[in-house]
C-alpha cells in the first residue's frame, strides 16, 4: 500500500476544458461547494466534516465540504434511498440519531464534543462504533452503531472519491468524452493521462 | 420543425407525435397494447407490436433521457439512472439494489448496463432434469435461438469469429472489439498460463458504425450511459423506432394500478405530478421488472382476485433471483488503469456447466471487469466479503494503489427459493403504494460455487503476477417473482407471458426467468420479448385476445 500519491504533479481538472459541458458544470461545482445547509444544523454539518476527515484521511477543508455538502443535499432529497434494511430507520432518522450517538458517546467517554478530540481518539471512538461495542446511549438505544457508520461510510467514500483533487492523488484520467481513450493496452497511457512520479 | 437528428430526435417526441397535455393523448379511447415499463424488454416489445401495425402505448415511471445532456463522465452524478425509490430489504444476505440491478428512465436498465450479451445454454432449462436443482423451463434453448439470432443481428452484437461454450459458436454479426483494456489483457494471458480458454466479450456495443451511430471510443463509463451512442440501448435504438411506427411513450408516468373487469384486465391507472389518468388497452404487459411487477400486481388486487392479480398460484413474487457477483481485486507490480475502455471486455465461461467434483451443481462466468474509483472505493470500504469496513488511513493508502489493481467478476448462478421473495411492506409511498419487501438469502449451492470462484478469481490474480487484495461481496442483476411454467398452479405465466389467470395480460423481462443461468440476462430478456412480441400479433390478429 502507498504512503502517498504515486502522481504528485498531475491535476485531473487541467483537462476539464476537453470534456463535454454538462460534465465539466457537474465537476466544477464540486470544486466550489456552498458552505449553506439545508437538513444539517450548524454543529451537525460540522460533526460530519469532522467524521468525513477521519473516515477518508484527509485534511483538505476543500474537499470535506464538499463531501458533507453532497451528504445534506441526500438528506434534504425526495428521491429515495435504493434500500434499507429491514428494521433500520429511513435516513433522515438514522443520521440524526446517529450524529446524537457520536457525541452522546463522546462525552461519556472524554466529557467532550467529537470534534474536540484528538485524532486518535476519534479514531478509536469511530472504531467502537463500527464495532457496535459504543457505549450506550439513548440514541445507540433507537439506532444499530453499524448501521449507521455503514451508511456514513457509504456516502462519504461515494463523495469524497467523486472529488477532483482525490482523482488527481490516485491518477484517475476522469471523464473522457468526447475524445475517449486511445492507448488502452498495457503499459501504454495517452499523453494527457498521469504518468508516474510526473515522468 | 420536426428534429431528423439522430442522437437527439427521440427527445422531442413531444413535437407533433404527443402532445404535452396528458388529456390529448394519441390512444386516449383505448390502445391495443399499453406496455408498463420502458426497459430491455419493454423496448422491444413496443418497437415490434408498433411495426406491426397495433396502436401502442409505453408508461415509463422515469423520464425520457437526452444522452448528451442527461448523461455525464461521472459516477455519482448518473445513480439517477437507476431505480433509487426505497425498498425495505431483508432477509440474510439483503441485496443491494438502485444503480447494482435496476433502471429508470426510457431504456431502462439498457441505459446503463455494461453490454455484455451472452446466450443462455441449453443446460440452463433443463436444471432439473439435467443436475436435479432448480426447476425446467417450460421451453427449450431450441425455442429461443431464432430470437437470440434476430436480436444480436438488429443491434450489431459484436463478438468473437468462434465462441467455445454452449450452442451458439458463432460467428457474431459485428468483428470482435480490437483493442482489449489492459486488465482483459492480464485476464487473458492469466487464464491462458492455466489452461482455461477466454474469449474477448460478445457485446451489445459497436465495433463499427451500425444505423447512424459510431464505433466505441473506449470511454469506459458503460454504466453512466454511453454518450457516443455506441452502446445498444432501447432508448436510442428500439424507442425512436417505435415511434417512428406510431407508438406513444409517456414518460414521468408512475403506473399505480392495473384496472379489471371480471377475469380481464381493462387497462391502468397512472400518476403524473400528482393527477391520476386511465389508458385503457385491449391487452396489458407488464415489463417492470423483477420487483415492481410483482409489487404492482400484489397491489392491484380485488374482490375477484383477493390474493393480487394472475396469483391464483401463490407465486407472484416468488423465487427472485440475482446472481452472485463476488469481485476479486488483485494488486499487481505494473499499472493496470481499470478506468480505461470497455469495463468487461474479456470472460470465460470455462466453468459453467456442472462438474460434479467441485460438489455443487450449476455454474458461473468470469469476467475481466474494470471499476472507476467511487464503485471500487465504497465496495471496498463497505462490502468486502471478511465482514469487516475499510476506513481512514487504510482506505486512503489502498486506494492510492487504483491504478495498480487488476479485477475480476463472478457471475455466478443463484438456485431459485420460495423464500427469496417481493412482498408489500407496510409503509407507503408518495402514490400511496406499499413499498416493496425484498427478502434474500443465498442457499448451500449457492455458497459452494461463491466459494469455488473466489479461488479460481485468486488463482487467475495471482497467474498474473499479483495478489488479491480485495474480496467483495456482491450481487448483480435480478430475475425470477413471476415465473414461466406450464403448470398453472406451479407459476405465473406460460412461455410467451401470458398469466395463467388472465388472458389479456402479459408479463415480459428477467421476472419471468424459472432459473438465473450463470450469464448475463439481458440478451435473453430481449429474446424472450420478441418472441411474445411474434405471438401476440399472432393472436391478436386472429382476435384471439
Amino acid at each position: 500500500m502507498s504512503r502517498r500519491s504515486h502522481y504528485p504533479t498531475y491535476n485531473v481538472w487541467d483537462q476539464h476544458e476537453h470534456w463535454d459541458p454538462h460534465t465539466r458544470q457537474i465537476v466544477a461545482q464540486r470544486r466550489t461547494p456552498v458552505i449553506s445547509h439545508s437538513f444539517l444544523t450548524r454543529q451537525e454539518a460540522m460533526l460530519v466534516q469532522t467524521l468525513a476527515g477521519v473516515l477518508t484521511d484527509e485534511y483538505r477543508q476543500e474537499v470535506l465540504t464538499f463531501v458533507t455538502q453532497h451528504i445534506d443535499q441526500s438528506l434534504n432529497s425526495p428521491v429515495g434511498e435504493s434500500q434499507r434494511k429491514a428494521g433500520v430507520p429511513e435516513k433522515k432518522v438514522l443520521y440524526r440519531l446517529g450524529l446524537s450517538g457520536i457525541n452522546e458517546a463522546s462525552h461519556r467517554l472524554y466529557r467532550r464534543d467529537f470534534i474536540g478530540l484528538k485524532q486518535p481518539e476519534q479514531e478509536e471512538l469511530l472504531r467502537r462504533v463500527e464495532k457496535g461495542t459504543v457505549p450506550e446511549t439513548s440514541a445507540w438505544q433507537q439506532v444499530a452503531p453499524q448501521d449507521f457508520f455503514q451508511k456514513l461510510l457509504y456516502d462519504v467514500v461515494n463523495a469524497y472519491y467523486s472529488h477532483p483533487l482525490v482523482w488527481s492523488d490516485i491518477g484517475y484520467g476522469g471523464p473522457a468524452y468526447p475524445r475517449g481513450y486511445v492507448r488502452v493496452e498495457k503499459g501504454l497511457v495517452d499523453p494527457w493521462e498521469a504518468k508516474k512520479d510526473g515522468e | 420543425m420536426e428534429n431528423r437528428d439522430r442522437v437527439t430526435h427521440h427527445t422531442n417526441h413531444y413535437q407533433g407525435r404527443r402532445s404535452k397535455s396528458l388529456d390529448q393523448r394519441k390512444y386516449q379511447d383505448g390502445a391495443d397494447v399499453c406496455i408498463v415499463g420502458a426497459g430491455a424488454a419493454g423496448c422491444v416489445l413496443a418497437y415490434e407490436l408498433a411495426k406491426a401495425g397495433l396502436k401502442v402505448v409505453v408508461i415509463e415511471a422515469g423520464p425520457f433521457w437526452n444522452p448528451q445532456t442527461d448523461f455525464a463522465s461521472d459516477e455519482l452524478a448518473t445513480r439517477r439512472l437507476a431505480w433509487e425509490a426505497t425498498r425495505i430489504v431483508d432477509g440474510a444476505n439483503p441485496l443491494r439494489l438502485g444503480h447494482n440491478n435496476s433502471g429508470r428512465g426510457v431504456g431502462g436498465g439498457t441505459v446503463h448496463f455494461t453490454g455484455v450479451f451472452l446466450r443462455f445454454h441449453e443446460s440452463d432449462f433443463r436444471t432439473r432434469s439435467v443436475d436435479g436443482v432448480g426447476e425446467d423451463w417450460p421451453i427449450a434453448y431450441e425455442d429461443l435461438a431464432p430470437y437470440y439470432d434476430k436480436i444480436e443481428r438488429e443491434i450489431a452484437v459484436s463478438g468473437p469469429k468462434h465462441y467455445p461454450w454452449g450452442p451458439f459458436k458463432g460467428p457474431y454479426p459485428y468483428p470482435v472489439r480490437e483493442p482489449i483494456s489492459a486488465n482483459a489483457q492480464l485476464f487473458r494471458e492469466a487464464c491462458e498460463k492455466l489452461g482455461i480458454e477466454s474469449v474477448v466479450a460478445p457485446l451489445a456495443i459497436l465495433s463499427a458504425p451500425f444505423d447512424g451511430r459510431p464505433p466505441c471510443i473506449n470511454r469506459g463509463f458503460c454504466n453512466q450511459g454511453c454518450m457516443p451512442n455506441a452502446k445498444y440501448s432501447g432508448l436510442i435504438q428500439h424507442i425512436p423506432k417505435a415511434i417512428e411506427h406510431g407508438a406513444e411513450v409517456l414518460s414521468d408516468c408512475m403506473v399505480t394500478q392495473v384496472l379489471t373487469d371480471g377475469s380481464r384486465v381493462t387497462g391502468v391507472l397512472f400518476d403524473h405530478d400528482g393527477a391520476t389518468y386511465e389508458q385503457k388497452a385491449r391487452v396489458v404487459i407488464l415489463a417492470g421488472f423483477v420487483i415492481e411487477t410483482p409489487r404492482l400486481l400484489l397491489h392491484s388486487s380485488t374482490p375477484h382476485f383477493p390474493d393480487g392479480l394472475a396469483n391464483s398460484s401463490g407465486w407472484v413474487g416468488k423465487a427472485i433471483m440475482p446472481h452472485s457477483s463476488h469481485d476479486v481485486y488483485g494488486l499487481l507490480p505494473e499499472e493496470v488503469r481499470l478506468y480505461k475502455g470497455t469495463p468487461v471486455l474479456a470472460l470465460t465461461q470455462h466453468f459453467y456447466e456442472t462438474d460434479k467434483r467441485r460438489g455443487f451443481a450449476r455454474g458461473y462466468t468470469l469476467h475481466a471487469h474494470g471499476a472507476r474509483p467511487v464503485g471500487m472505493a465504497s465496495e471496498i470500504a463497505t462490502q468486502r466479503a471478511d465482514g469487516q469496513f475499510l476506513w481512514g488511513r487504510q482506505l486512503r493508502e489502498a486506494m492510492l494503489d487504483y491504478n495498480y489493481y487488476a479485477r475480476i467478476t463472478l457471475v455466478g448462478e443463484v438456485l431459485p427459493n420460495p423464500d427469496n421473495c417481493v412482498t408489500l411492506a407496510d409503509e407507503k409511498d408518495e402514490y400511496g403504494m406499499p413499498l416493496a419487501k425484498v427478502t434474500f438469502q443465498y442457499g448451500e449451492n449457492d455458497r459452494r460455487l461463491i466459494e469455488h470462484a473466489v479461488v479460481q478469481m485468486t488463482q487467475l490474480v495471482e497467474a498474473m503476477g499479483g495478489k488479491a487484495a480485495h474480496v467483495v461481496a456482491d450481487t448483480a442483476h435480478l430475475m425470477g417473482g413471476c415465473r414461466m411454467g406450464s403448470d398453472p398452479v406451479q407459476s405465473v405465466v406460460d412461455s410467451y407471458g401470458r398469466c395463467h389467470d388472465i388472458p389479456n395480460l402479459y408479463i415480459a423481462g428477467a421476472s419471468i426467468f424459472v432459473t438465473s443461468g450463470g450469464a448475463n440476462p439481458t440478451n435473453t430478456v430481449m429474446a424472450l420479448a420478441a418472441r411474445t412480441a411474434e405471438h401476440l400479433i399472432q393472436e391478436m390478429s386472429r382476435q384471439n385476445i
